[in-house]
């Protein structure tokens, strides 16, 4: 028998990874992360951060978010460290149409049938919540529990937490290979030499699929590049998370887009405020590649709907832009669980946008799945196995 | 110099004392000592910081200051007001 460097390899040091990689630890599991660039240099260095379950659709995803938001809750007194976790700093979903509006009023009612409290307001009503929008808009879903939270400083928090309780970690290595043993997956092959486990969790985001490869397994995991700006630090302004209602429309019902540069590049906002002041204006959903760039056309895009709904962001100035890889899965479910066929290999990847929101649960059931062989819930709507044929 | 209190980032208030923190916990680029203190996370987007940053991340490391991985830079070069922005704006 192999010399055994650790019970689990997690590979990937995103905010996943290091969740996967704390729970493992605190069920008592002796845990080597393993990543090929730092902590948090990958999707979780370049994304949103907040916490929205009027997003998820309702249904398994959102049920998901409503647990995660549970395990949220109480990670800040867990990890004994500071996140700047905001339980309920609401979430508008802001429509500037007759159309936006009834599509995420429809919404809104599937979204109380599973569990969550939602509202329709006129546009009177959101401006007594958020005064910066425009009065010229229709209305918005407002969800009280939404919620933000730095994702950097969590993962830092997740893995300073891990280290305490035994966890290793190697940075700047690529793992490049799985070490088998006939179907079974028993270590990874590394730039910087081998190393064996009794399990492996592919917690590697947009490059999940590469890492799945290598243990023989197909999974459409497809880099899905978000466009961002920042603002210069002001005062509060912004006191919810806020998206378009078009948001709903390019996330559940892509095919009612009809404006061209909408479709190619997925142009809505979201927009928040950190605690530091500055504004995060998002998004783009484009497929790039892994083609890091931002673009004047997306940015344009961006802040061209950002300002008519908000027409006081106008006077700011942006800072800098940035793009991050989102993990896109096609049916927009992220993968979760141990994989049929090869004993060992375990899936924790392609979250997409909502990898944030969804990161403190899939912790917590890997740890679960490993340590006690089944999950406290029913998890087979994001099992890896769904997408074979039967 | 040992100052711990002493300003690095100016934009941001970050010590030279939370930049060490930074590394003692694993950084060892300035996009980890960015991530970890928003050091050149301000106005001027590391403009003026980025090299002393360097130069602790080579004292305390080892490293030699030209292996040490510069931060990306991203448009807008200087801070650049949104409205300029927008598709129909007049200027």
């Amino acid at each position: 028998m192999n010399k055994k460097n650790a019970d689990v390899i997690v590979v990937g040091g995103g905010i996943i990874g290091s969740a996967v990689t704390y729970q493992l630890s605190k069920r008592g599991k002796k845990v080597l992360m393993i990543e090929k660039g730092d902590l948090c240099a990958g999707t979780t260095g370049a994304c949103d951060a907040y916490i929205t379950p009027h997003t998820k659709a309702p249904g398994f995803h959102l049920d998901l978010c409503l647990r995660s938001q549970e395990v949220w809750r109480t990670l800040e007194k867990e990890l004994n460290e500071e996140l700047e976790f905001e339980d309920h700093c609401g979430g508008l979903q802001v429509c500037q149409n007759q159309m936006e509006y009834d599509l995420c009023s429809a919404n809104s009612e599937k979204l109380r049938a599973g569990g969550l409290e939602v509202e329709m307001l006129p546009i009177e009503e959101a401006r007594k919540i958020e005064p910066a929008l425009s009065v010229n808009l229709t209305g918005a879903l407002y969800c009280p529990s939404a919620g933000q939270v730095n994702p950097f400083k969590t993962v830092y928090a997740y893995m300073r937490n891990a280290r305490r309780l035994g966890a290793e970690e190697l940075l700047h290595t690529e793992v490049t290979g799985m070490i088998m043993d006939g179907p079974q997956v028993v270590g990874v092959h590394t730039t910087r030499g081998d190393y064996y486990a009794d399990i492996v969790v592919d917690a590697a985001g947009c490059w999940g699929g590469q890492i799945a490869k290598m243990a023989g397994c197909d999974f459409d995991i497809r880099p899905r590049r978000g466009q961002l700006i920042i603002s210069e630090p002001v005062a509060p302004l912004i006191h919810t998370t806020m998206q378009t209602g078009m948001y709903m429309i390019i996330k559940h019902h892509p095919e009612l887009i009809t404006d061209e540069r909408v479709k190619r590049l997925g142009i809505g906002y979201c927009i928040e405020q950190t605690k530091d002041g500055t504004i995060i204006i998002g998004f783009t959903r484009e497929f790039a590649g892994y083609d890091k760039s931002t673009t004047l056309e997306g940015i344009e895009g961006i802040l061209d709907i950002a300002c008519r709904h908000i027409p006081t962001l106008r006077n700011l100035h942006f800072i800098r832009t940035f793009s991050g890889f989102r993990p896109y899965v096609p049916d927009n479910m992220p993968i979760i669980g141990p994989v049929d066929g090869v004993p060992g290999f375990f899936m924790a990847a392609g979250h997409e946008g909502d990898g944030i929101a969804l990161s403190a649960i899939t912790g917590v059931l890997i740890a679960e799945l490993v340590v006690d062989g089944k999950a406290h819930f029913n998890i087979d709507a994001f099992s890896p196995n769904r997408f074979k044929k039967s | 110099m040992d100052n711990k209190d002493e300003i690095i980032c100016r934009c941001q208030e970050v010590t030279r004392g939370e930049i060490e923190a930074a590394i003692e916990d694993g950084a060892t680029t300035v996009e980890g000592v960015k991530k970890r203190t928003r050091a050149g996370m301000g106005l001027c987007q590391g403009k003026t910081c980025q090299r002393l940053v360097m130069k602790i991340i080579a004292e305390k490391t080892g490293q030699k200051p030209a292996d040490i991985v510069p931060p990306t830079f991203r448009p807008p070069v200087r801070p650049v007001r949104i409205g300029v922005m927008e598709e129909d704006a007049d200027e």
